[in-house]
């Protein structure tokens, strides 16, 4: 009998390995991290958990069990299965993205790797093996993050100093949590805990004043593996943090942390608010965009309730429709300004790339969490949940979302601006300036998002599931 | 013919004042150096040190380890830098000179003041630290080791955003938490993952460096 948990570390770093020696050839290697991704999630959410599987030579696998992988235990429990999926098929859509947009980039083999060890993360117990998979693969994602022929990613470099610097905290925590078990009346534990934890998991998710990682990776690093970072990376950061609060349930009852987490949050989406329509850049501006959105998720778990989860959770499905499209956007647009994101060297460039700039504003618009988009459907329900109760935070929300919007909209007005030929007349090319592959698909990732938009009970069910799978806030 | 083992043994009465002075000494050069000569020299003396307090904690063999993969990450620097100092080899006659310059500046450069008061005070401000919030499990000297290697390894991410200097100083500050953590979690596993991690590091340090001097050459060339 194979054991599933075993496979869902062994088969993207096997196929990372394959990808790697294929990369060669993109629509191959593409393809094969593509189909390994989707494949791996659709296994992990359709496999049933309480039976083994039948597959080929009589073999069998078995979800469920649990696996001694190095003395350490590899346990895959239900809450695990929708985080799973979502960091496999997350990374199905921007690997789909980079075969078009990013064609040469070490995306692919490096996902794959850093999919491997984030699964690993989210399997492994105890807890601090997680923290230390999650820093093996921040080192890692440089490799992704670095322009191929570029200067050197400050982003990469950021990314990996702010998760190392929250190593120590993380791995302290659990002894000390250890020696609380022992002389449970020694209560400056728990607080010395609270405090690194909280340290920890600010440096790793971007809080004010830590938040410099995030423009940054977003500002100078390959597009779409800045958007995998803040997606998937993130992610697996976020579920590390419920399984933290579930694991050690004072940590949540701590008189503190409903003001803490929404003090945070506000201080992110403010930061984010107020900068993203100062930006000359749209690189920094997506940054800037995913601040405010983690800002709201934060806002959000700070409710302390079964609502607020659920809605931090559906901000995590939702938010690759917002950053990965702006990403893919920004993508195709460097390509054709010489690898400059500024709106001046983006002057006229959206009639030469149009699917590119459409991606970017449909992107923004989710990011902003404005109507049409994949983002409006959990930041309207936010902002209704705390309207009631907190009416300055609702509205501080919708500007900030309006301040993300501004800056796109500054960057649409560069990009729509019209070029003009010597004799002073206008030059649009007609057709597909962009080919058609690239076309159609940057128009599936549009329709997707506005799809989710249109339609939020596609999303919004796995959200409430996942939620009840976590003890959390439980009634 | 003695082994690794044998010869840490025979080191071991440095294994306290002596090897935190040792840190104190390498840590605050890598702050104030520029030269990657004397750096990759530093950071494996500072490595030697760190597994000779590192013995007083964990197994000899374990350190020794340690020690070898911390060695590993200074040929990953040294091969790295020789291979860049290849390509400017081009320009040999010129940055002849401006070595010799180059060197008369460091030792009274502004830069290289300004690292060495901050470095200083960073020292400081570890040592009060040390007497007034000892960390458990470990004696004081190795506690004011701990903190003179996250300081300092702190202010050199703090103050260079070049890929190799940040690289030192995320395992400056890797080392002396390391120091710490083996007296609280003595796992072989959390020591294979901790080294896994700083090997890690140098190698992007290393990858972020090729490409400093893959445009650098572009540019060059142009």
């Amino acid at each position: 009998m194979i054991a599933g948990p075993l496979l869902l570390l062994i088969i993207p770093l096997a196929m990372a390995g394959i990808v790697y020696i294929l990369l060669r050839w993109m629509s191959v290697s593409a393809l094969l991290a593509v189909g390994t991704a989707l494949a791996l999630g659709i296994a992990v959410i359709t496999l049933p958990m309480d039976q083994p599987v039948h597959v080929w030579g009589g073999r069998q696998i078995a979800m469920g069990e649990v696996v001694t992988f190095f003395g350490r235990e590899l346990v895959l429990e239900q809450s695990d299965r929708i985080a799973m999926a979502f960091l496999f098929l997350t990374a199905a859509g921007i690997f789909f993205l980079a075969w078009r947009v990013e064609s040469h980039s070490l995306l692919l083999p490096m996902g794959l790797g850093l999919l491997s060890l984030l699964s690993g993360a989210l399997l492994i117990r105890p807890l601090i093996y997680a923290a230390l998979l999650i820093e093996i693969a921040a080192a890692l994602s440089v490799f992704a993050l670095q322009t191929e022929g570029g200067a050197p990613t400050r982003g990469g470099l950021r990314y990996l100093s702010f998760v190392t610097l929250a190593l120590p905290g993380l791995l302290v925590t659990h002894w000390l949590l250890e020696r609380y078990v022992l002389t449970p009346n020694d209560t400056r534990l728990l607080s010395t805990s609270a405090a690194l934890l909280a340290l920890s998991f600010a440096l790793l998710l971007g809080v004010v004043p830590f938040h410099t990682w995030v423009s940054a990776v977003t500002g100078d690093s390959v597009p779409l593996a800045g958007a995998f970072v803040l997606t998937i990376g993130n992610g697996a950061v976020w579920f590390l943090l419920l399984d933290f609060l579930e694991t050690y349930p004072w940590i949540r009852g701590h008189p503190r942390f409903e003001s803490l987490t929404s003090a945070a949050g506000l201080a992110m989406v403010l930061v984010g608010g107020l900068l993203a329509p100062s930006q000359r850049r749209l690189g920094p501006l997506i940054g800037y965009a995913a601040l405010v959105d983690s800002g709201a998720a934060l806002i959000a778990l700070g409710m302390n309730s079964r609502l607020g989860l659920t809605l931090a959770l559906l901000s995590l499905l939702v938010r690759p429709f917002g950053l990965v499209l702006m990403s893919a956007g920004l993508s195709g647009l460097r390509v054709r300004s010489g690898g400059d994101d500024d709106f001046e060297a983006l002057r006229g460039l959206g009639w030469r790339a149009p699917w590119s700039t459409a991606a970017l504003v449909f992107g923004g618009l989710s990011a902003a969490g404005l109507p049409v988009s994949a983002g409006f459907t959990w930041r309207w329900a936010l902002c209704r949940a705390l309207a009631p109760s907190n009416p300055g935070t609702a509205l501080l929300l919708l500007l900030a979302g309006l301040g993300v919007m501004i800056g796109v909209w500054r960057g649409l007005s560069a990009l729509v601006m019209r070029p003009h030929s010597a004799e002073d007349r206008s030059v649009v090319p007609l057709g597909y300036p962009e080919g058609r592959v690239m076309a159609a698909v940057e128009a599936v990732a549009i329709v997707a998002c506005v799809g989710v938009g249109l339609f939020p009970q596609t999303l919004a069910p796995l959200a409430a599931r996942l939620a009840e799978a976590y003890t959390l806030f439980a009634p | 013919m003695p082994t690794l083992v044998d010869l840490l043994a025979r080191v071991s009465f440095l294994a306290a004042m002596p090897a935190t002075a040792g840190i104190f000494v390498t840590a605050v050069l890598l702050v104030v150096s520029r030269d990657w000569r004397l750096n990759v020299t530093t950071l494996t003396i500072q490595y030697f040190f760190v597994v000779l307090l590192l013995t007083r904690l964990i197994r000899l063999e374990v350190a020794a380890v340690k020690g070898l993969t911390g060695w590993m990450i200074c040929m990953v620097f040294y091969l790295t830098e020789r291979r860049v100092s290849v390509l400017e080899q081009s320009e040999a006659t010129e940055s002849t000179r401006t070595s010799r310059r180059r060197w008369r500046r460091w030792i009274i450069s502004a830069r290289a003041s300004f690292c060495l008061l901050a470095g200083l005070l960073v020292s400081v401000a570890a040592y009060t630290a040390a007497l007034r919030m000892p960390l458990p499990e470990v004696p004081t000297d190795i506690t004011l080791a701990c903190y003179l290697l996250a300081g300092l390894g702190l202010l050199l991410i703090g103050l260079s955003e070049a890929p190799v200097q940040v690289g030192l100083g995320l395992l400056t500050f890797l080392s002396g938490f390391d120091l710490f953590y083996v007296a609280l979690e003595p796992s072989l596993a959390v020591a294979g993952l901790l080294g896994a991690v700083s090997f890690l590091i140098a190698l992007a340090t290393a990858y972020l460096r090729a490409a400093q001097i893959a445009i650098g050459g572009e540019m060059r060339g142009l």
